[in-house]
């Protein structure tokens, strides 16, 4: 933990959550509870097939992450996984900005920063790469 | 405090002096005080740049509400780069407000219209519905929109619009910034990504035309963040432009395949009559 830039993240005192962290933790809590109340097999839920893999039997970058968001909420963490790693990782950093924004409303005086170094822009890219290959293998 | 850094020379918004670094290049950089200077920096010093004025939306304390709207609407409409030059990083909250109240009360108009025109709209979706060769996940989406076309699912829809678009509005900004980010062009961070997402939903006002309003106001509010991503971080249009399409390229291809599906499943009405 630095507060120097050449760390993808850190940790750095703050004070009460910014409007925008607080949109992003309702924004997070709204996905995950619609996550957990929504079927995956009514509406609206059932009518999000891709379409691209109709058309072509290639998943797209977000393919699975609805179920990724439907098991990760009931703590099927594998199966989340299996649906989609790139949507398990983007339920799992929901709840984990939504709980830190509570923690931080509640008086918690860190904030978590992060720097888009280039080896971490990289490093993402290379992630969302590797998650479609991992859909496209088993697909 | 708008900052330009002396290394870099990107534009950065801080709200404290003194000696920090730099958010885009990383790079240790002096704040001065408005109006002094520091007698001996111990890092380069950054340019004090002035603050925008804000937008007509920004002062509608000054201007009164619905003025203020329909100022921000036609500029973001027609004079987008004066718009969004003059948009203020400190004004989330006002500009999601702008976002959220223009989209909901636009949708809910258009709904109610709808809602008029229902007979005409049903008889549409039975026609599509009729139709032999078309896939069973599209039929089933007809069948939604039918029983979805009601009086009570459009008190429903009408409590639930702020709160869509509240996470709409959001979701749409985060996905923008991620691929600014991930393409390197966020120089001035999610708030300047916020604020071209928030006011490039000014053409949802075409919400209100039930059909085409909505496909013509989607693609212009992906111009118009193209546009604001290139004024509020301080980008090149090419960057801009990739930042923007390439979410809708990637993720959202979903409304563009439906769009196709449904010109496809038109165009065999018509060559069948």
């Amino acid at each position: 933990m630095s507060g120097k830039n050449n760390y993808f993240f850190s940790l750095a005192r703050a004070g009460p959550p910014s409007v925008h962290a607080l949109g992003l933790a309702v924004t997070g809590a709204a996905l995950l509870a619609a996550a957990a109340v929504l079927p995956l097999d009514a509406p609206p839920l059932s009518l999000l097939a891709c379409p691209l893999r109709a058309a072509t039997g290639l998943p797209c970058l977000a393919c699975g992450c609805t179920h990724a968001f439907h098991f990760m909420v009931r703590g099927e963490i594998s199966a989340a996984v299996w649906s989609s790693p790139l949507g398990a990782l983007l339920a799992a950093a929901c709840a984990a900005h939504a709980l830190w924004t509570v923690l931080r409303l509640l008086g918690l005086p860190y904030a978590p920063r992060f720097e888009p170094t280039r080896a971490a822009r990289w490093a993402a890219a290379l992630g969302l790469a590797a998650n479609w290959v991992f859909l496209a293998v088993r697909a | 405090m708008l900052a330009r850094c002396p290394s870099c020379r990107n534009t950065f918004s801080t709200d404290r002096t003194g000696r920090q670094d730099c958010p885009v290049c990383g790079k240790p950089l002096v704040v001065p005080e408005q109006g002094q200077r520091a007698a001996a920096p111990t890092a380069p010093q950054a340019e004090l740049l002035p603050e925008p004025t804000g937008t007509p939306w920004e002062r509608r304390a000054e201007l009164g509400l619905v003025s203020a709207w329909a100022q921000t609407v036609q500029q973001a409409l027609f004079e987008p780069s004066r718009l969004f030059a003059a948009a203020r990083l400190d004004r989330g909250a006002a500009q999601l407000g702008f976002a959220v109240l223009t989209a909901s009360v636009f949708a809910a108009i258009g709904q109610a219209l709808g809602l008029l025109v229902r007979g005409q709209s049903e008889a549409l979706v039975d026609r599509l519905a009729a139709q032999a060769q078309m896939p069973d996940s599209f039929r089933q989406m007809l069948h939604t929109t039918k029983q979805m076309n009601s009086p009570g699912w459009f008190v429903v829809s009408i409590l639930l619009l702020p709160l869509v678009n509240f996470v709409f509005v959001y979701l749409n900004a985060a996905v923008t910034h991620a691929f600014a980010l991930l393409l390197g062009q966020s120089k001035r961070g999610f708030a300047a990504t916020f604020a071209a997402c928030t006011y490039s939903w000014a053409p949802l006002v075409l919400l209100a035309v039930p059909g085409c309003g909505f496909i013509v106001g989607i693609v212009w509010l992906i111009v118009l963040t193209g546009v604001g991503l290139k004024v509020t971080h301080g980008i090149k249009p090419a960057g801009a432009a990739a930042s923007v399409l390439a979410p809708y390229v990637i993720i959202c291809c979903f409304a563009c395949v439906s769009v196709a599906l449904l010109g496809a499943a038109l165009r065999n009405i018509l060559e069948q009559r």
